[in-house]
Order: structure tokens, then C-alpha cells, then sequence
């Protein structure tokens, strides 16, 4: 990799946009820490109301999506959000790594076990952004 | 390519088209017939639909077993030319007779499954009827069924196209009439992609153009013929890596882009999943298969493999059976130097494929027996890591692909 390109994806993934989901303030306010310390840009919603309309408004670049919400089902929000906007990156972020086994996850860009090490978040993170497919 | 027809309803029209691709099913047609039928007539009673048995002439007397199956809707039977086999083959007579009939939609069902029901015509054509353009089959499936696409043909396909289908290769399929036009003028049509190359390719082809890719969950497990994963791969196996290998060459432009990858849309949620039959396996089999394609070939292996993966080749040759590994990064790099020696046309493609068997032996053994102890969602895990694995590595193929 040229010296220019690295800087250029190194450029692009720190101004990227990330929309966390989760309805825990505690992880809302540690992944915006985080990721803000990492260059992104960050938003976050307690759940998923109103979120395809942020999603419409705002043109995240990545979402981070809790599944389990008190009125809300991270997996549900999913196939929503797929259906508007086929590419746009999701990375499930559950408590629960049983939720892998459900077929709807299969929709997600990345499947991440919530841990205070945010080290497997961010490298899904970076390959979720870094991911192409080229286009017409 | 179509040799003769039977239309006995006259039908020159028709919205929806199930396909049903066969070879001397005489005794398993009905069923697959008999479950579209249901389906049209349960989930698309407004469309004007038609279900078409594409044979290859079956001696046994699959036409008549067609026929006559009781339906509400019309049946055509179509064959290619006396003498001229194959999945594909059948299929372009499909294309042909979807264009004809101006189809909006066209759904696949393999002859030989006994599990279908009316939920997968749904599942296979409504999507067609939204936004998608290319529908495949999300279905469990017993781990060891289908090893070639568990070790080949899904982490390939994924890597180089960059999208996430599961089931590449399943057999069952739903695509646009416009889907079914680009097939009939794809320039990329080969002899094997005639005979049973054909599922790679059109999965490859709906992928590479870029159309809405859905797959969409059956509900219950695919229950078909299975072959013994160990048993001779034959001209399947050749088949369908002569037709990644070719598609490969004709879309490097495309793929050299595509980094990681990216999943597709899902249609089809809360049925009742069901617990697919066992496949058993024979690792004697496979260990022997894998030292006795080897053993002579090595000098053509040192043709074919970059020095290093060679090297490394012959350290995993020298392992025990017990507890084998064929680790996941020299498998890709092995696929990797196989498709440029196919396009360098290093050795004759016979003697390149015929190579490669014994290796695909060393990887299903290798496979089988890390997961052995495994459930399926356990194994999923493991496919899905190797999947990472691959686009991992892809740089080692766009370096020996692309340099001078």
C-alpha cells in the first residue's frame, strides 16, 4: 500500500460517522469516549425510535446496534434499516452471543459480544468502513 | 438450444415460471411438481403462472411422470437435444422459455428434493415481485452436506465478489425475467458451465451485476439425494471450479475492487426450522484419497504453488491422521495459486483440476475433523472464520495475479 493511500483510508475512517443504538447510557457514553479518542465522529440513540429517520438525517456511516431494548428488537431494526438502505454497515453489539444463532443476524455486517475491550469493536468497525464492492 | 416441446395448454404467456431441472427423475418429479402447484396456487393465485419440467430427454420417463402429475396450472415440458445432458444446459432452455413467455419472475426447484413446500415458492418469488432481482436459499443443512461449498465455493465466491450468499450453490433460486435475459446473452457461457457449473455461475453472474442479491430463509432443511462427501467429486467438482476459475479471468477488473465483504438482505422469517439428516463421513476414506492423489504429483504441485506454499504443503502432507490440520490460510492460498495457474495455463486444466481433488480430500478431512464434535451453529462459526480467512489472504492472489 502506497504511503498516500494509507493516509487517505486512515483520513476517511477517522472522519467517519458512527451511530451507536443501545438503550445502557454507560455504553452509549463509553463507545462515544472511545471512538471520539479514535477520530470518529459519533451520535448515539437510546433506542430505536425515530431511527431511520436519524439514520435518513444524519447518513451514518456505520451503525452499532444493541439487540435486546426494552421496547425494541435490535433484529427487527435491522431488516428495517436493510431495507432502506441495503449497504449501509450494522454491527450487532449484544450481551448475548446466543442471538448469533438467529437467521436474522445474518443481515448484520459483524456480530460483536459487548466487553469493556473495545479491541474486536474497532476492528469490525475499521473492516466494516474499509469493506467495497465497486459500483457502476 | 431447445429440442422439442410439450405445451399442452398452448400457454405463450405467463408472469411467473417454476422450473423444475431434471435427469431421469421419474420417480421423484411429482413431488417437487406437486409442491410448486400448492405454492402458486396458496401465495400468487393472481399471477398467471406456469411450471416447466427442462429435461434432458430422461430415457426413465420423467416427461410422462410430469405430465402427468395433477396441477391447477398449466404445465410445459421442454428438452434439449437427444444426447445432450446437464443442469445448465437444462436451465437455458429455462432462460430461453422465460424470455419467451415475457416472465417477471422465474423460481428454481431442484427435481430430487423432498422437502420443498409451498412456503419456498413463496419465499422464492415474492422477493421477485419487491425490489430483489436474485433469490437464494438459506436453509440448514447437515454440516458435511455439500463440503464443497462449505470449503470452496462459499469463502471463494464471498472473497472475490465481496457478498455474502450462503448458498451459492444450492439448487434452489428465484430471479427477475430481466435476470433471466442476462443470462441467455452472458458471452461467459462454457461447456461446463452446461453441464453442472451452472449454480456458481448464475450466483456469480446476478453478484457481478450488481443486481438486489436476497436470501431468503426456507424453514425447514433441504432433504435431497445426498452424495458421500468422500465418494468421487467427479465432474461436478470439475465443473464448478473450471466455472469459478473462468469467471474469475473474465472479471478481474471487478474483483481486484471488492475488499472485505458484505452481507445481503434476508426475506422469510418464522418458520419452523428443522433438523436436516446426518451425512456421514469416512475419514479413512478421505485420508487415503488425499495420500494417493498426492503421492506422484508434486513436482506439478511445485508448478502450480508459489515456493512457500508449497513448502508448506508438504509439512501438512507429513501429519499424522490423527489430529490433521490442513490449516485455512495455505487452503486459500492453494485455491489462490490454482486460479492463476489456470489462467497462465500452467499445466493442462485437466491435470490442474485432477490436482487439486486430492487437496480438497486433505481440506474436508481437515474440516470434518475440527468440527466433528461440533453443532451446526458451532460450525457456522468456524465456516464464517474461515470466510474472514480468505479475504484475509486475498492480497496473496491480486500480488501473483496482477504482477508482471
Amino acid at each position: 500500500m502506497t504511503l498516500v493511500r494509507e493516509i487517505a483510508e486512515k483520513w476517511e475512517a477517522a472522519v467517519a460517522k458512527i451511530l451507536i443504538v443501545d438503550d445502557e447510557e454507560g455504553i452509549r457514553m463509553l463507545y462515544s469516549m472511545e471512538l471520539r479518542d479514535d477520530g470518529y465522529e459519533v451520535i448515539t440513540l437510546p433506542d430505536g425510535r425515530g431511527l431511520l429517520d436519524v439514520v435518513d438525517s444524519e447518513q451514518p456511516d456505520c451503525i452499532v446496534l444493541d439487540i435486546k431494548m426494552r421496547e425494541y428488537d435490535g433484529l427487527d431494526l435491522l431488516q428495517q434499516i436493510r431495507k432502506r438502505h441495503y449497504d449501509l454497515p450494522v454491527i450487532l453489539n449484544s450481551a448475548y452471543s446466543s442471538f448469533k444463532v438467529d437467521l436474522k443476524a445474518v443481515a448484520a455486517d459483524y456480530y460483536v459480544v459487548k466487553s469493556s475491550d473495545l479491541t474486536e469493536l474497532k476492528e469490525k468497525l475499521r473492516v466494516a468502513l474499509e469493506a467495497r464492492i465497486p459500483r457502476d | 438450444m431447445k429440442a422439442f416441446e410439450v405445451n399442452p395448454e398452448g400457454v405463450s404467456s405467463a408472469e411467473l415460471v417454476v422450473g423444475i431441472p431434471s435427469y431421469n427423475e421419474a420417480p421423484a418429479i411429482a413431488t417437487p411438481t406437486t409442491q410448486a402447484d400448492k405454492g402458486l396456487s396458496k401465495f400468487f393465485p393472481d399471477r398467471k403462472s406456469v411450471i416447466v419440467n427442462c429435461d434432458n430427454n430422461s430415457p426413465d420417463g420423467t416427461r410422462q411422470a410430469f405430465l402427468d402429475t395433477p396441477t391447477k396450472h398449466p404445465k410445459i415440458y421442454v428438452s434439449t437435444p437427444d444426447g445432450v445432458t446437464g443442469k445448465g444446459n437444462n436451465l437455458r432452455n429455462l432462460f430461453e422459455k422465460a424470455v419467451e413467455l415475457s416472465a417477471k419472475a422465474v423460481i428454481v426447484v431442484d427435481a430430487d428434493i423432498k422437502s420443498i413446500t409451498p412456503q419456498w415458492v413463496r419465499n422464492l418469488g415474492e422477493p421477485l415481485f419487491e425490489d430483489s432481482a436474485y433469490v437464494t436459499p438459506l436453509y440448514v443443512r447437515h454440516k458435511y452436506d455439500r463440503l464443497v461449498n462449505n470449503v470452496i465455493v462459499y469463502p471463494l465466491t464471498r472473497a472475490l465478489y465481496g457478498r455474502r450468499v450462503r448458498q451459492p450453490i444450492g439448487g434452489e433460486y428465484g430471479f427477475s425475467g430481466d435476470l433471466a435475459r442476462t443470462f441467455l446473452q452472458s458471452d461467459a457461457w462454457t461447456k461446463d458451465v452446461g453441464e453442472f457449473g451452472i449454480d456458481v455461475w448464475m450466483t456469480s453472474l446476478a453478484m457481478l451485476s450488481r443486481v438486489p442479491v436476497i436470501q431468503s430463509f426456507m424453514g425447514s432443511s433441504k432433504i435431497h439425494r445426498v452424495k458421500d462427501p468422500e465418494s468421487d467429486p467427479g465432474p461436478v467438482f470439475r465443473c464448478v471450479i473450471a466455472t469459478m476459475f473462468d469467471l474469475m479471468c473474465r472479471h478481474q477488473d471487478f474483483w481486484k475492487e471488492v475488499k472485505w465483504s458484505r452481507p445481503t438482505r434476508v426475506f422469510g422469517f418464522g418458520s419452523e426450522v428443522t433438523v436436516p439428516p446426518a451425512v456421514m463421513v469416512d475419514l479413512e476414506a478421505l485420508w487415503q484419497r488425499f495420500l494417493s492423489g498426492t503421492g506422484s504429483r508434486w513436482d506439478l504441485y511445485r508448478e502450480i504453488l508459489q515456493e512457500q506454499t508449497s513448502g508448506k504443503l508438504q509439512e501438512v502432507a507429513s501429519l499424522p491422521k490423527e489430529g490433521f490440520e490442513f490449516p485455512t490460510v495455505l487452503w486459500a492460498r492453494v485455491l489462490y495459486d490454482f486460479s492463476w495457474a489456470y489462467r497462465n495455463q500452467v499445466v493442462p486444466p485437466d491435470d490442474l483440476f485432477e490436482a487439486l481433488v486430492p487437496l480438497y480430500f486433505a481440506r474436508a478431512l481437515s474440516f470434518v475433523i475440527e468440527t466433528e464434535a461440533m453443532n451446526n451453529q458451532q460450525v457456522e462459526e468456524i465456516i464464517e472464520d474461515q470466510c474472514l480467512q480468505f479475504e484475509k489472504t486475498k492480497p496473496y492472489l491480486l500480488e501473483r495475479w496482477f504482477s508482471a
